[in-house]
């Protein structure tokens, strides 16, 4: 537990060193006027909803691919792996309290979109279902974090992370239903949107912003919990191949 | 003829460099399932509102912008140089930076603009985008006209920003999505109030895209040619600041000691 | 007591498409606790693996080492909180943050009890001189600065065991001198420090004694008086302008291994005998040359024309 919070404070004090690390904030806000825009311009108010919501997700997925999935590596690069892995505290405590705490401070992005709906376009952005929203919220942030371990500790073992990195977010915005729901899409991709898991909580949230009542809550709730937790153990049998590769072979020196 | 010759080399080596981080098999299912990837999520937009006016608006919109954010990436430059420990050697040498700069990104602009007709050739069809023929080629000039604006732009922000290292990635982000929003890739500009219509127009890709939209709607020459000449000096505007600041954005750095060599 | 005890440790590396790499070779090692040891070798002896297995870092392939009693590899949750680790270098420090920043983090992550965190963080600043730059970034720190703060972060567990790998390359010879004044003051202390380094005259000034390590096998184990008559029996001369004839002379005289003219157009004699040295500059000051130099070989050419081809002779 101290391992996990002495990683999260420490993560705390990176976001005000590392200036790459307001990029989510700056653009989620500016996300929110381009789809506010779009669907002024085709008279449909009705979607506030979509386009507020959108934004977060891409500032969360930008977290996790960026900062969240380069934790490990960072950390390897810096000559500061070695050391951590020899410190008395459990390794994999203090990489999920750095990436748990990137996660969360995602949320502010949730926040930017709805001033933006509304300071600038006189939108308001209605939760109608507020103990679904909550769960919603809470299921996403905790799946995400789980996701960005199994990235963090996948980037560090596979060779083209950093093609993978700079690739992976358009095609999971789309696969993920983020801003245009996934019934939307040819029948061939949606399979691939099922093992997804911002496709659930995507659909989720837009649910708990409309009025009528949400239907099929829990399994959705279900799926978005249970994929968050395969990118956990994924994360979880990566990082044991990691120290391996530290300890046994000595693969991941850099001295 | 020494500057060509300059210009000549540092395309060479800039090409070099890039095909030393993207094989073709990174560059297909990295880069170019990327780029699909972002124009089919715009276009999405239009089936979510039932419209195919807006599907091919936003579809040739954010096509078109693959090409000005490819060229955005030319911001990069100045840390690729320091990460390699060659700023200080070229500010050092007898070329001017911003001639160098300006040539060795030069292969990222023709990526981008090959990524952008891509994007528009894979998944223009798939949305059911009318190409009309023959005039639909002229598309191809128009975008890599897009592109080397965008790409004058950039260098130009990569003078001024060029003393500070730390905000590199920042600088980038932004830019590209404050080009969405302004260059009228969602929406017209047209919708903008006049003042913010005019910074639009000053911007690279604004008048391009519309030049672009225009030849696929079969609009009069005499607009067409209204467009591409709004974006000739757009170009040529942001080329000339970018000529005539780069240097002196160097010297101020070098001057107060903001200038960091180090990576 | 016994602080670090080795028996017969080997290490072997297999690299992919390469062939494997044996960096320790039956290396056997016993270190009293409170006792400053060094280890000495050339680059690819040996050193840097062997503070690794030490410190738990790496896995040894065979053979045992304990610290403190506990097993490195069956034990080694027992062994991290009691030992210290200064790798040294430019790497290992948070850049972005302040050095107080990183030695808070260490001390949360050494499992500190949080309310001795900050008071020793300041403590360990105060100590190694970095009080005045706590607050500043880690990026803005000199060579040696950065060297102390990576020595405070050793320190912020309180180790018994310190495990320091050539923490001063690339120092300069102030702060290189006030870094070891600062062992001997973690030695009164009755801390146990194993320093890895291939300067002889840093092993000499600080270490009670100090093995000599190459190619991943131990050569010796002395104390620094010891090695450092060793050596001195290869001592040279280097002269300038002395004639042929003299040279002659001079290479006949007992203990006088060689002389051998060098590009520069002074001649170098090689000396392998005690005693040799003063016979040999007596000689060439009273035919009247002054053109003179002794030096020491490097520890790396002891190894490569005396020790190698003959053994360790005491």
């Amino acid at each position: 537990m101290r391992a996990f919070l002495a990683g999260a404070r420490v993560q705390l004090r990176f976001i005000t060193a590392y200036p790459d690390m307001l990029i989510p904030f700056i653009t989620a806000p500016l996300f929110t006027i381009v789809f506010m825009l779009v669907f002024k311009h085709a008279g449909r108010q009705d979607l506030t909803a979509y386009a507020a919501i959108a934004p977060v997700f891409i500032a969360l997925w930008w977290l996790a691919l960026f900062n969240s999935g380069w934790t490990i590596t960072t950390e390897r690069w810096n000559g500061t792996l070695e050391l951590l892995v020899a410190a008395p505290s459990s390794f994999g405590a203090v990489v999920f309290g750095k990436i748990a705490t990137t996660t969360a401070i995602g949320t502010v992005s949730f926040f930017e979109s709805w001033l933006v709906a509304r300071l600038i376009f006189g939108a308001t952005v209605t939760i109608y279902h507020w103990g679904a929203f909550l769960l919603t919220v809470f299921a996403t942030l905790g799946a995400m974090a789980g996701t960005a371990v199994g990235m963090a500790a996948l980037f560090v073992l596979a060779r083209n992370a950093v093609t993978f990195s700079n690739s992976a977010s358009y095609p999971f915005y789309v696969l993920g239903g983020i801003l245009v729901p996934v019934s939307l899409l040819p029948h061939w991709v949606r399979p691939l949107s099922a093992v997804v898991f911002l496709s659930w909580s995507a659909g989720l949230l837009r649910a708990t912003l409309r009025a009528a009542p949400i239907h099929d809550f829990w399994p959705h709730l279900g799926m978005v919990v249970l994929l968050g937790a395969c990118g956990f153990a994924v994360g979880l049998a990566a990082l044991r191949v990691i120290l391996v590769r530290v300890r046994q072979s000595g693969e991941l020196s850099t001295t | 003829m020494s500057t060509l010759r300059v210009v000549w080399y540092s395309i060479v080596s800039g090409a070099n460099d890039y095909w030393s981080i993207f094989t073709p098999k990174s560059w297909v299912f990295g880069w170019l399932i990327r780029v699909v990837s972002q124009v089919t999520f715009f276009a999405l937009i239009g089936t979510l509102l039932q419209s195919q006016v807006q599907t091919e608006f936003l579809l040739v919109g954010n096509a078109v912008m693959v090409a000005g954010m490819g060229a955005t990436f030319a911001l990069h430059q100045p840390t690729a140089e320091r990460g390699n420990g060659t700023l200080p050697l070229l500010l050092a040498s007898p070329s001017r930076p911003v001639i160098v700069m300006l040539s060795r990104g030069l292969y990222v602009v023709a990526d981008a603009i090959w990524s952008a007709l891509l994007g528009l050739a894979i998944v223009g069809p798939a949305f059911g985008l009318h190409l009309p023929w023959p005039r639909s080629l002229l598309v191809i000039p128009l975008t890599a006209l897009v592109g080397v604006s965008a790409y004058c732009f950039s260098t130009f922000l990569a003078g001024v920003i060029i003393a500070n290292r730390n905000i590199n990635n920042l600088v980038v982000n932004t830019t590209i999505v404050l080009l969405m929003v302004l260059c009228g890739v969602n929406v017209p500009v047209s919708e903008f109030p006049a003042w913010l219509e005019w910074i639009a127009r000053c911007l690279p890709i604004t008048d391009g895209l519309e030049a672009i939209r225009g030849v696929l709607a079969g609009d009069p020459w005499s607009s067409v040619a209204a467009h591409i000449g709004g974006e000739l000096l757009a170009a040529g505007g942001w080329l000339a600041l970018a000529l005539l600041t780069f240097g002196r954005f160097i010297r101020a750095g070098q001057r107060d000691g903001s200038l960091e060599f180090a990576s | 007591m016994i602080a670090v005890d080795v028996q017969q440790l080997e290490r072997v590396f297999t690299p992919r498409k390469r062939e494997p790499v044996v960096a320790l070779d039956g290396v056997s090692l016993t270190i009293p606790a409170g006792e400053v040891h060094g280890m000495l070798g050339p680059n690819g002896a040996g050193k840097t693996t062997l503070v690794k297995i030490l410190s738990t870092v790496l896995l040894p392939t065979s053979g045992t080492a304990r610290v403190l009693g506990y097993d490195v590899v069956e034990e080694t949750q027992a062994v991290r909180p009691l030992i210290g680790i200064v790798f040294g270098g430019e790497r290992g420090l948070y850049t972005r943050l302040t050095a107080r920043q990183n030695l808070e983090y260490w001390g949360a992550l050494y499992r500190l009890p949080a309310a001795m965190i900050r008071p020793r963080s300041a403590a360990l600043l105060e100590r190694v001189g970095l009080v005045d730059r706590a607050d500043q970034r880690v990026e803005q720190f000199s060579r040696g600065m950065k060297q102390r703060l990576h020595l405070a972060r050793g320190l912020m567990g309180d180790a018994k065991v310190l495990f320091l790998d050539e923490p001063t390359t690339g120092m300069d010879p102030i702060a290189g001198r006030e870094f070891r004044l600062l062992i001997a003051e973690l030695k009164e202390e009755g801390r146990t420090i194993l320093l890895t380094t291939h300067d002889m005259v840093e092993a000499e000034s600080v270490c009670d004694r100090v093995t000599l390590i190459d190619r991943g096998r131990v050569l010796a184990t002395e104390t620094p008086r010891t090695l450092g008559t060793l050596i001195s029996r290869f001592q040279r001369i280097d002269v300038g302008g002395a004639d042929d004839a003299l040279l002659a002379e001079v290479a006949a005289v007992p203990g006088v291994s060689s002389a051998i003219p060098q590009a520069d157009g002074w001649t170098r004699i090689e000396v392998s005998e005690e005693g040799a040295t003063a016979l040999v500059l007596r000689r060439l000051v009273d035919s009247g040359i002054t053109d003179l130099r002794t030096s020491l070989p490097s520890l790396e050419e002891v190894y490569v024309q005396a020790i190698g081809e003959r053994g360790l002779d005491v």
